[in-house]
């Protein structure tokens, strides 16, 4: 399969099941909204070693939000469901809680696991806390110096898929990189989706455990490495000289194969010579995102 | 809004007891059983099928139509279903109710939301909105839920408080809040604040345009955007009791 010239290997994205949460930041400003984001997703890109994956899914307009102030919606997710609710309330209680004129609510108000968010945070407001119930909901009124922090009591849980994925094989490290911007931009604001790494690209690819170390989990995907094109089981074809990494995180698989369409559309293009994806054999995650499927009709 | 109609064949010639007309499980009846439950009038217990023809299809929804002014307790107990009252409505309208919502489309006599005699606590949950004004001691020892009101409401609103919130529009009449121990009464009309309350600061309560989007977006009571984003004047009390509750009084400035 060739799209624009570029060739689609025949291969698939290995992915697993993860378990998601969806966050609603609003505030007085855009501004304030993107503080609050940006903190809340920090050093959050990979459970290999960070205890959480997060992103920004997508802006969101006054009508949409629960004040009708702006705001974003954000999914952590964590491989374990006895994690989320930890890495909810510590992340959500340094970043959000301390951001001014934020508020924070469930984007999930249909799952039925809920998690005790704001049933833990108002503990800050040292007794001074107040709860309202508002459409069967109970939200926490935590007194702050700035004014009130107001946080939805429980937060719904979903299972999601974490780490579809695909590879851009470029002839230079600058094709890479501009095939790879297009097709983080082209994803953004995808619903259901989030990219969890810096600027939702990876440069650092890995494999699972070392040669090496055997304690280590992850180390460098060494096939994929050009440097080491001569010295290791490389599985670069000729002429590709950088390989950047696509990793994406969904509340379902349709979400994922969905922007991975449209992530894999935006990057064929001069420079690159083939899209790839990273998989274990397909023995440990059940999820297989098959990049022809995909892309079928695009060709 | 389906469900079933109460219509009310003619208006009522003396005031009518329907407390227990909604009070408890009633979200499941056929239009015919709810027409056998009983309306105390002139001292004596009759169907409400004499006084109104029911019909419809039972959804959890009930609308009564006709001119029930004098219609007192209606409601009263209510704790699940949309009950929906198309004209101005007696005293004491939703009287103890539990859950479900009230919706009445005029104004309300007094006591509305408030405690039955010699009860400790009134509204326990659910919503009662009113959209015209409302008598005295609207939601008087109100524990939980929502009281809602479009107009002016008289004296003694939440009066002993012990939860919940009351939202007016309109102004509000003497002694608000007196004894309450928690709870919020948040007015966008002229206020005077109880002596036993004290000023806490000026700013934007956060739960507030909430409230005030849900009322707008389920009951069509107008949000206006100068009470959605506008600030509030926070005044802490009753301080002659636990002291825990709150008047937020919008403020232009």
């Amino acid at each position: 399969m060739n799209i624009r010239g570029v060739f689609i290997e025949e291969t698939f994205a290995e992915a697993f099941t993860m378990r998601v949460a969806r966050v609603v930041i609003t505030a007085r400003s855009p501004r304030w909204v993107r503080e609050a984001a940006l903190k809340l997703t920090g050093f959050a890109t990979s459970v290999i070693g960070c205890k959480v994956e997060a992103g920004i899914e997508r802006e969101l307009r006054e009508a949409d939000t629960p004040d009708g102030r702006p705001g974003v919606s954000v999914l952590l997710m964590t491989m374990s469901k006895d994690d989320l609710p930890k890495r909810l309330i510590e992340r959500i209680g340094q970043t959000v809680l301390t951001c001014p004129t934020t508020a924070c609510f469930d984007g999930l108000p249909a799952a039925p696991d809920r998690l005790g968010v704001g049933s833990a945070l108002r503990f800050f407001g040292d007794g001074f806390q107040a709860s309202k119930v508002i459409g069967g909901e109970r939200f926490w009124r935590i007194p702050v110096m700035e004014g009130e922090f107001l946080v939805q009591e429980k937060f719904g849980m979903v299972k999601g898929v974490g780490g579809g994925n695909f590879l851009i094989l470029a002839r230079s490290a600058d094709a890479a990189l501009a095939a790879a911007e297009a097709a983080a931009d082209a994803m953004a604001g995808h619903p259901g989706v989030i990219l969890p790494f810096p600027g939702g690209v990876v440069r650092s690819g890995s494999k699972v455990g070392s040669r090496r170390i055997k304690s280590m989990i992850a180390s460098t995907n060494d096939a994929f490495c050009p440097t080491l094109r001569a010295i290791t089981a490389t599985a670069l074809p000729e002429g590709v000289n950088s390989v950047l990494e696509i990793v994406i995180n969904g509340t379902d698989a349709d979400a994922i194969a969905s922007a991975m369409r449209v992530g894999i559309g935006a990057a064929c293009r001069d420079g690159v010579v083939s899209i790839s994806a990273g998989n274990y054999g397909g023995k440990l995650g059940p999820h297989h995102f098959h990049l022809r499927k995909i892309m079928e009709g695009a060709a | 809004m389906s469900g079933i109609e109460v219509r009310l064949r003619a208006p009522l010639g003396a005031p009518a007891d329907c407390s227990a007309l909604l009070a408890g499980e009633w979200t499941k009846l056929t239009a015919g059983e709810l027409a056998r439950r009983g309306v105390r009038l002139d001292g004596r217990t009759v169907p409400l099928g004499e006084l109104c023809d029911v019909a419809g299809q039972p959804d959890g929804t009930l609308r009564f139509t006709g001119d029930w002014s004098r219609a007192a307790r209606l409601g009263a107990g209510l704790a699940e279903g949309a009950v929906r009252i198309e004209s101005d409505v007696g005293d004491e309208v939703g009287l103890g109710m539990a859950g479900g919502s009230i919706e009445v489309r005029g104004a309300a006599g007094a006591r509305a939301g408030a405690a039955p005699a010699e009860a400790r606590r009134g509204m326990t949950g659910g919503e009662l909105v009113i959209h015209g004004a409302a008598g005295p001691e609207a939601g008087a020892l109100m524990r939980r839920g929502l009281v809602a009101v479009g107009g002016a409401v008289g004296d003694h609103a939440g009066v002993g408080m012990i939860a919940g919130t009351i939202v007016i529009c309109g102004a509000v009449g003497p002694s608000p809040g007196l004894w309450s121990k928690r709870g919020s009464l948040v007015a966008m009309g002229d206020i005077g604040i109880p002596s036993t309350y004290r000023y806490a600061c000026t700013y934007r309560p956060p739960h507030v345009p909430l409230i005030l989007r849900r009322l707008a977006a389920r009951y069509g009571l107008p949000a206006e955007p100068r009470h959605l984003t506008g600030s509030y004047r926070r005044y802490s009390g009753d301080l002659a009791e636990l002291g825990k509750g709150e008047i937020l009084a919008w403020t232009a400035s």
